[in-house]
């Protein structure tokens, strides 16, 4: 029996000539005197021969001839397929671990990308008014401005504009009229500074005039005369330039022009005064008293 | 394609031989998708398990051993790629199971005549059905044997066992074979199994 089984084991074997010669040899023997064993190399036999009959498994020439082109697409979709995944998840940790540029430098970036932010809608939605930021300018250059300025804070938007027009060209005229070459320092003007306010009352000069044309004539004609002055002032060469000095001196003189602002003064103090009084406007503050004439 | 010349390609690849792939896959295409077709019984299967393969092949032809057969690493692939797809199939119960696809069988010689071509139809669709009958692993081994022409030891290594376990599936699987056969009366008798 045992004999038998060992046998049987080596027919696979045997009938797909694996086994050697001597091993052969012996299954020979022992199926030629067992009926049995004999019997089932036959049937065995007989089966690998009817599966002979079963042809490879082939879908024809169409399938073949394309069939390195359908691999080709595949392969080139997976790899692209796979570019992707690994560009949505990202450098992979070994990388981030050994990037250039240290984690605290992303937060601080942050930080002032915020700030930055912040005085960008600062300056772009809370700045103060035009009138505002000149009355800022006004009272730190001079404290008797700054005195008028918080009266024409409560007046129209002009009015206020142009007082404070009138308040800076006194205060450049009085340094001019108030100099004495012979009581005081031949460079106590200050000239570069009296220039430059001078420049700029002269660009401002042009725009008051032009809105004041239609509502104040005589105020607009002290404004035009002011400018004139201011031009001559703001083309001073030197402070040792005496001639000059005494030529912008009489004009101011000829004309009246510190006398006709201080009427000004007094003329808007006066209506202030006059408004504050009415309890029917409830906006009007009462004025405070402009600079001495 | 020699065996000598087949087993050059690995070579080739492992160079870096850019049209080595393509040779290799011309020359193995039709083996690899005679297991792929064997193990899934299912043409779409087999030329999906086919691709999946050689993919797997270009991937990873680095890590073949100089010395090493090609062909049963070839064959190692394919199969394990096979069961990993019919793990990933859904489960269908025997009796709702879809119908096998239709065989690529040669088509029938003309001069046997319209009786001996239909009795060999239908013997090659007896065959087929016996072979899905036996476990995969059963059917592996024997048709590596019986039309790859793989010697048992080469069937150990690509299934992944001992030379004494190929022998016996080896063995099982053609009496198992014979069983089936004989139950479609194609064989003398049924015979018990050992």
């Amino acid at each position: 029996m045992n004999k038998c089984r060992a046998g049987q084991k080596l027919i696979p074997e045997a009938l797909y000539g694996e086994l050697d010669m001597k091993t052969q040899e012996k299954l020979d023997r022992h199926l030629s005197s067992c009926r049995e064993c004999s019997e089932l190399y036959r049937k065995m036999s007989e089966t690998l021969r009817i599966m002979d009959e079963k042809p490879a498994p082939d879908p024809g020439p169409n399938f073949w001839d394309g069939y390195w082109d359908r691999l080709e697409r595949r392969m080139a979709r997976e790899a692209g397929a796979r570019t992707q995944e690994v560009r949505a998840a990202g450098p992979p940790p070994g990388r981030r671990r050994t990037r250039l540029v240290p984690r605290w430098t992303f937060g601080a970036a942050g930080a002032v990308l915020l700030f930055a932010t912040g005085i960008f809608i600062g300056r772009t939605f809370f700045r103060p008014t035009a009138d505002l930021a000149r009355s800022a300018a006004i009272s730190k250059s001079s404290p008797a401005a700054g005195l008028s300025v918080t009266t024409a804070a409560a007046v129209a938007p002009l009015a206020a504009r142009a007082s404070r027009y009138l308040d800076r060209s006194k205060v450049l005229l009085l340094a001019v009229v108030n100099y004495d070459p012979q009581a005081s320092d031949l460079f106590s003007l200050n000239l570069p500074l009296q220039k430059k306010t001078s420049e700029e009352l002269v660009k401002e000069a042009a725009v008051l005039k032009k809105e004041l044309r239609a509502s104040d004539r005589r105020l607009e004609r002290l404004v035009s005369d002011l400018e004139i002055i201011l031009i001559q002032i703001a083309n001073l060469k030197s402070e040792t330039d005496l001639s000059a000095v005494e030529i912008i001196k009489s004009g101011i003189e000829s004309k009246d022009v510190l006398f006709k602002i201080n009427l000004s003064e007094m003329r808007r103090s006066s209506e202030m005064g006059g408004a504050a009084a009415r309890p029917s406007d409830p906006k009007r503050k009462p004025a405070k008293s402009g600079p001495a004439a | 394609m020699s065996r000598e010349n087949k087993a050059g390609l690995a070579d080739r690849m492992i160079a870096g031989d850019t049209s080595a792939f393509r040779d290799l896959v011309e020359a193995y295409k039709k083996m690899v998708y005679g297991l792929a077709y064997e193990m899934t019984r299912n043409h779409a299967d087999a030329e999906d398990v086919s691709q999946i393969a050689f993919m797997k092949v270009f991937k990873s032809i680095g890590t073949l051993k100089p010395g090493c057969g090609l062909n049963a690493w070839l064959y190692r692939i394919v199969y394990n790629t096979a069961l990993d797809h019919l793990r990933k199939k859904p489960f269908f119960p025997k009796a709702a199971a879809p119908a096998p696809a239709a065989l690529f069988s040669d088509p029938p010689d003309p001069s046997l005549g319209p009786e001996k071509a239909a009795e060999f139809a239908f013997l090659r669709r007896r065959i087929d059905d016996a072979l899905a009958k036996i476990s995969e692993r059963e059917r592996a081994a024997f048709v590596l044997r019986h039309y790859h022409d793989l010697n048992l030891k080469e069937i150990a290594e690509t299934l992944g066992i001992t030379l004494g376990s190929a022998k016996s599936y080896l063995f099982r699987s053609i009496r198992k074979l014979q069983k089936e056969l004989a139950g479609m009366g194609l064989c003398l008798d049924k015979g018990d199994l050992l």
